[in-house]
């Protein structure tokens, strides 16, 4: 049958549908005459809060409409604290806290049991929290509040759950590229944010080797603590009474910890441009598009919600209307404002298109921006995206775990309890200049960065037509191979080159005998600033530098683990791109690097005639060249974090401290280019510098 | 064991009160045109979600046309005679003009291999015309914007193999628009922008089939288990199948389909029943009634002999491994269900345990008990995305170690109750939400005549024994009835 045959057929049928009796036409009023009477007044429930005596605070809300009690902790920590060289150690936590059982009783004997009852107790780890649920039935809620309890206050973290774990992440890493809608992203944040922090890098093998048991346990005793945990309970149950279970339950938890500091800032200066991974397996283009945004505390946050909704906000919006609707490029687009509670979220748009419309698409998306950030939404525009908001404003409130989990998040994070209002009534007094205002001000074409996922040999116009095309590699990094080639005979030649330059030190064990060193210097940048800088490190791993610049005294303090910044703008926790800066500082101190061969944790690698590199299972690493004539280090070369800097360390100026010979005068190359001169005024070692002096805040 | 009794007895008292409890906050009714209505009361908050499940599911597109359900669902959105134009009557005219033009084009390709592609490229600038004069006239998304507008949340809809859905909810006080906006699109709908919506759809098609190996793997599986019944379709449909849909054949499909005494609305939440009827008689009262729409004739013949796809694919693999099962009117249907939750639900399912935990060979494994629908004799899958490191063979045979072994050995009274206990503790843990509440009751009446037996089937359930689970096993679980279907890196094939 050709197809127009069964057309015809087709509309046979249909004239003979028509043949049904027809329905007596009823008038029914324009969707625009409707007259709406006032919504009821919504209730909203005033969650009960007190705090427990061993300082654990806690929100309940009564809700009696189903036999059910369950409950969400917020623990303050998260995935930012994970150290560099342990990406996702808390995240492994989290989740071997839950799997790994109590003292008393294995993961699996919790299984079983939670399941015979049909209850659930979770755990997980997110970039700024950390939480723990539990749901039960009402009447077997006794058992799953003290398996919650059990694993908040007692979790075992067996070794094989921790091994399963591990395993199954090793698996995902290499998963991760199969979908391509999650790489866009993934990619876009790490360029935004630098894969140099917590906030964009991704984990990778290498890391996952350095996550031990012990790792997870001190992560865990550091965070979960009582005076560090929020709880909300809801469900089927008197406050009172709750209360009283709650107090009882917990009364014999009373660890406790010094405070949790706020959480790593956002150091990062995204690099905008136009990013290709190339995946020849698909038919369409994912792509995501953005740039570094604001928090919800914001004054400008109302008027670029309803900003971002008129550009690509729903169905109604103006990228679905041209992208979607009207050119039939897309199936997903959207445009978002995403803030975050704590620190900058991102202004993002994204979606995809068939292979062929990549650039168009882009181009539109471009046009649609640039329109709305030069020419005033319509009035019409503007009044809808407003009623959007606020009609649906009920749904805030339409069911009592929401408001209970609302009043807990705006508590953890800070937020005066009528945030909602503020906002609501900040909406209601949005303009059309407003909207243009903030457009203009935060959509900044010059800053995006776009990312694509897709196969350019299908891209009908090529992507170049854009700008310059940087092309994005996903190839998966293996687990840490050491650069250099490890075979017995340059390992072998490598402790050679090392006892030689320990002889000419003088000597390993006096080298072994230092515990502590001062270095006092002045350092000439490149460009004629002088900056005074005094170095102090203590076995360990402990390190404290003091800087007097011309605008102020920096000091940064490591223990190895964690440390602080104090800055003429003020004192915060060791970001993490510093604290792996630090940790460098503290593995090449010479002292230290020089006995690598004595440190069964370190490889020692001959990689030329009078070079060896040295690195570590954490990731450190360095090369060092030696003078061929008196053995001594000549220079060292390794990767500044952080900068994506190759720097080169020249020593020279030997004189004797102590009985050790130490280098006078440093000369700094990075990437090749002068950067700068340090001068040593002096050494001191084993002054007997103690833990307190140095970590003591100026 | 005492304890243990009392354990599964007391769930059992529960979901019958429930059910009493429950019954007092539903309204059922049928309009004289054969619409049938559920009012679930629910007065915690001043909101109401509305659920309209249409009995109709690519099951019923017809040859050659696979994904024409999925079409319509996406027109549902186009508005009317009145919502979403600038100008009915020259709008109209021009929509029917695009139709004499795209007639010329199949005239010509028609002709097949003598069709001159030249010709065809002459009347496509002449179609691509006549598109854009339609479209002048088109008041983009409005239907959309009068909902979002009013306050609407979570406005979508999907379509399945059995049934083709359309939700959202509203502030209690909107619940007369609703009615005139749902009625409206069902009584009128205009296929405005048919031709580049099909380019949506088809994008739709490429994201979640074509771009994901999980998705080519399951098209794959399906085309491959079954032969002849529809089910070997996915809803999106075939992507040329897409890309000839003509406007005229969508809207023959939706007065075949749409038809009230096809379609069942549920409507939970903040709303008077009695407001609510009247309402119903008003507007969707003008809903003609029609002839009851065709059935799906096709039965899939008996499967002889194991069957095998390999999928070709750059990624980490992928395994689904099939049996086919009888439809959910079977007597085995809730010992299916059981079994099901016995292999894999939570972390004590019996592949979860083996594969995943234990011989950590697989970082994902599970079993879904009806696939991809019910209504007809579907599929007992089994999914498993092996480790890293690991074989799809090696997998393959872990698989079918457990699959013995459930058919040899009865499984223990504990395992047994525990599943049962979480089958009505999910059941409770549905009641919280409008929006579950108005699909879950829609999906039962249409499925099974009846919304109650979303509760009843709890007591189908109590009735399975271990004998039941090995019985079952037996009789499904066997190689000749079997569809694998895997992924493999293509040589030369970098990942």
């Amino acid at each position: 049958v050709t197809r127009r045959i069964a057309i015809a057929l087709m509309i046979a049928a249909g004239a003979f549908g028509q043949t049904r009796p027809a329905a007596a036409p009823s008038p029914v009023p324009s969707y625009k005459d409707l007259k709406y009477p006032p919504l009821k007044q919504v209730k909203i429930p005033e969650p009960a809060q007190f705090t427990l005596a061993n300082g654990m605070r806690v929100f309940l809300l009564e809700d009696h409409e189903l036999p059910l009690i369950q409950g969400l902790a917020l623990i303050r920590t998260g995935n930012l604290f994970d150290p560099p060289d342990k990406r996702g150690l808390s995240e492994v936590m989290a989740e071997v806290l839950r799997t790994g059982g109590t003292k008393a009783k294995t993961g699996d004997q919790i299984d079983e049991q939670l399941e015979n009852i049909a209850g659930s107790v979770e755990s997980s780890m997110d970039e700024s929290s950390a939480s723990m649920s539990f749901s039960a039935l009402k009447e077997s809620s006794d058992q799953v509040l003290g398996t919650f309890k059990d694993l908040m206050t007692q979790p075992e973290f067996r070794q094989d759950k921790i091994d399963l774990l591990i395993s199954q992440l090793h698996s995902s890493i290499e998963r991760r590229n199969d979908d391509p809608q999650s790489i866009p992203d993934r990619e876009l944040m790490s360029i935004l944010y630098g894969r140099d922090n917590s906030y964009g890098w991704t984990i990778e093998h290498e890391h996952l080797n350095h996550i031990h048991r012990e790792d997870l346990i001190q992560f865990y005793r550091r965070y979960y603590f009582p005076k560090n945990i929020m709880l909300a309970v809801y469900g089927d149950f008197s406050t009172a009474a709750m209360k009283d279970r709650l107090e009882k339950l917990f009364a014999d938890w009373h660890v406790d910890q010094p405070a949790v500091p706020p959480f790593p800032p956002v150091t990062a200066k995204a690099a905008s441009g136009i990013y290709l991974a190339e995946k020849p397996d698909v038919t369409q283009t994912f792509f995501a598009i953005g740039e570094l945004g604001g928090t919800l505390r914001d004054k400008d946050y109302p008027a670029l919600q309803v900003a971002a909704d008129i550009l690509g906000g729903g169905f109604t919006s103006r990228l679905v209307s041209e992208i979607r609707t009207k050119l039939g490029y897309a199936y997903q687009i959207y445009a978002s404002w995403a803030a975050n509670y704590d620190h900058p979220g991102t202004f993002r748009m994204g979606g995809s298109t068939k292979s062929a419309s990549t650039t168009e698409t882009l181009q539109a998306i471009n046009v649609e921006l640039e329109k709305v950030r030069t020419t005033e939404v319509t009035p019409l525009e503007l009044n809808e995206a407003k009623e959007s908001v606020l009609n649906s404003f009920v749904f805030f409130f339409d069911s009592p775990a929401k408001t209970l989990s609302r009043v807990m998040r705006y508590e953890y994070y800070g937020y005066p309890k009528d945030f909602l209002f503020t906002y609501q009534k900040a909406i209601e007094g949005v303009t059309r200049e407003d909207v243009l205002r903030v457009a203009k001000e935060h959509f900044r074409p010059e800053n995006l960065t776009f990312v694509a996922v897709g196969n350019p040999k299908g891209f009908g116009k090529p992507l170049a037509s854009l700008g310059k095309v940087n092309p994005i590699d996903l190839t998966i990094p293996e687990a840490g191979a050491p650069s250099g080639k490890s075979d017995p005979a340059t390992v072998a030649r490598g402790h050679e080159l090392l006892k030689r330059a320990q002889n000419a030190l003088g000597g390993a064990e006096k080298l072994a005998s230092v515990k502590d060193s001062t270095q006092v210097l002045e350092m000439a940048a490149q460009g004629g600033m002088k900056i005074k800088q005094s170095n102090r490190y203590l076995a360990p791993g402990y390190f404290r530098q003091d800087q007097e610049l011309p605008f102020g005294k920096i000091t940064a303090y490591t223990d190895g683990k964690m440390g602080w910044l104090s800055t003429p703008q003020g004192f915060m926790p060791m970001p993490a791109p510093v604290l792996k800066q630090a940790q460098g500082e503290v593995f090449r101190n010479l002292p230290h690097v020089m006995l690598a061969d004595r440190d069964p944790s370190l490889e020692v690698t001959a990689t030329g005639e009078n070079a060896v590199e040295i690195s570590s299972q954490d990731g450190e690493r360095v090369t060092i060249e030696f003078d061929a004539s008196t053995g001594l280090p000549a220079s060292e070369t390794y990767q500044q974090p952080g900068a994506a800097a190759k720097i080169e360390e020249t020593f020279s100026d030997w004189r004797d401290v102590e009985g050790l010979k130490m280098p006078f005068k440093m000369t700094l190359l990075q990437n090749g280019k002068p950067a700068g001169e340090l001068t040593v005024q002096g050494y001191k070692l084993n002054s007997g510098l103690k833990v307190e002096e140095l970590s003591k805040r100026p | 064991m005492k304890f243990r009794v009392l354990l599964c007895l007391f769930p059992a008292l529960l979901a019958a009160q429930s059910l009493q409890e429950f019954e007092k906050k539903v309204t059922e009714f049928t309009l004289p045109n054969g619409l049938h209505f559920l009012i679930i009361e629910r007065h915690e908050a001043p909101v109401v979600s509305f659920h309209t499940y249409v009995n109709v599911g690519s099951v019923d597109d017809p040859g050659g046309r696979t994904g024409l359900a999925h079409m319509f669902e996406h027109m549902a959105f186009k508005g009317t005679p009145t919502i979403g134009t600038k100008n009915w009557p020259l709008e109209k005219k021009s929509m029917d003009a695009i139709e004499v033009v795209y007639d010329k084009i199949d005239a010509e390709k028609r002709k097949g291999f003598q069709a001159d592609p030249k010709k065809i490229d002459a009347i496509e600038v002449e179609l691509k015309a006549a598109i854009a004069k339609a479209d002048s006239y088109v008041d983009e998304n409005a239907y959309d914007r009068i909902v979002e507008s009013n306050g609407g949340v979570g406005m979508n809809a999907s379509t399945a193999e059995d049934s083709t859905n359309y939700f959202y909810s509203f502030p209690s006080n909107r619940i007369e628009l609703w009615f005139l906006l749902e009625s409206s699109r069902f009584l009128q709908p205009v296929f405005r922008e048919f031709y580049k919506e099909r380019e949506v759809v088809r994008e739709e098609r490429r994201m979640r089939v074509e771009s994901s190996p999980q998705g080519r793997l399951v098209e794959a599986l399906l085309a491959t288990a079954f032969e002849a019944h529809p089910y070997r379709n996915m809803p999106g449909g075939w992507a040329s199948d897409i890309d000839n849909f003509r406007r005229p054949e969508a809207e023959q499909f939706y007065k075949q389909y749409y038809t009230p005494g096809n379609i069942t609305i549920g409507i939970a939440g903040d709303v008077n029943p009695a407001e609510a009827r009247r309402m119903a008689e008003k507007y969707f009262g003008r809903l003609p009634r029609g002839p009851l729409p065709p059935y799906v004739r096709t039965i899939e013949p008996a499967q002889e002999g194991e069957k095998r796809v390999a999928v070709s694919s750059p990624s980490e693999p992928f395994l689904a491994v099939a049996y086919k099962r009888p439809d959910q009117y079977s007597k085995d249907d809730a010992v299916l269900d059981v079994l099901s939750d016995i292999l894999s639900d939570g972390r004590t399912g019996l592949i979860y345990k083996e594969m995943v935990r234990d011989k950590k060979i697989a970082l994902a494994a599970g079993s879904q008990a009806t696939f991809p629908s019910g209504k007809y004799p579907s599929l007992f899958l089994f999914f498993v995305a092996p480790s890293t490191g690991h074989t799809i063979d090696e997998n393959e045979k872990a698989l079918y170690a457990i699959i013995e072994r459930v058919k040899k050995e009865k499984v223990t009274a504990e395992t047994i109750a525990r599943v049962k206990t979480k089958l009505r503790a999910s059941l409770i843990r549905k009641l919280d939400s409008n929006s579950g509440l108005a699909s879950e009751l829609c999906s039962y009446a249409v499925n099974y005549g009846d919304w109650k037996r979303l509760f009843t089937e709890l007591e189908d359930y109590d009735h399975v024994t271990a004998d039941d689970i090995v019985r079952v096993a037996k009789k499904y679980l066997i190689p000749t009835t079997r569809t694998i279907a895997y992924t493999y890196i293509p040589e030369g094939g970098a990942k």
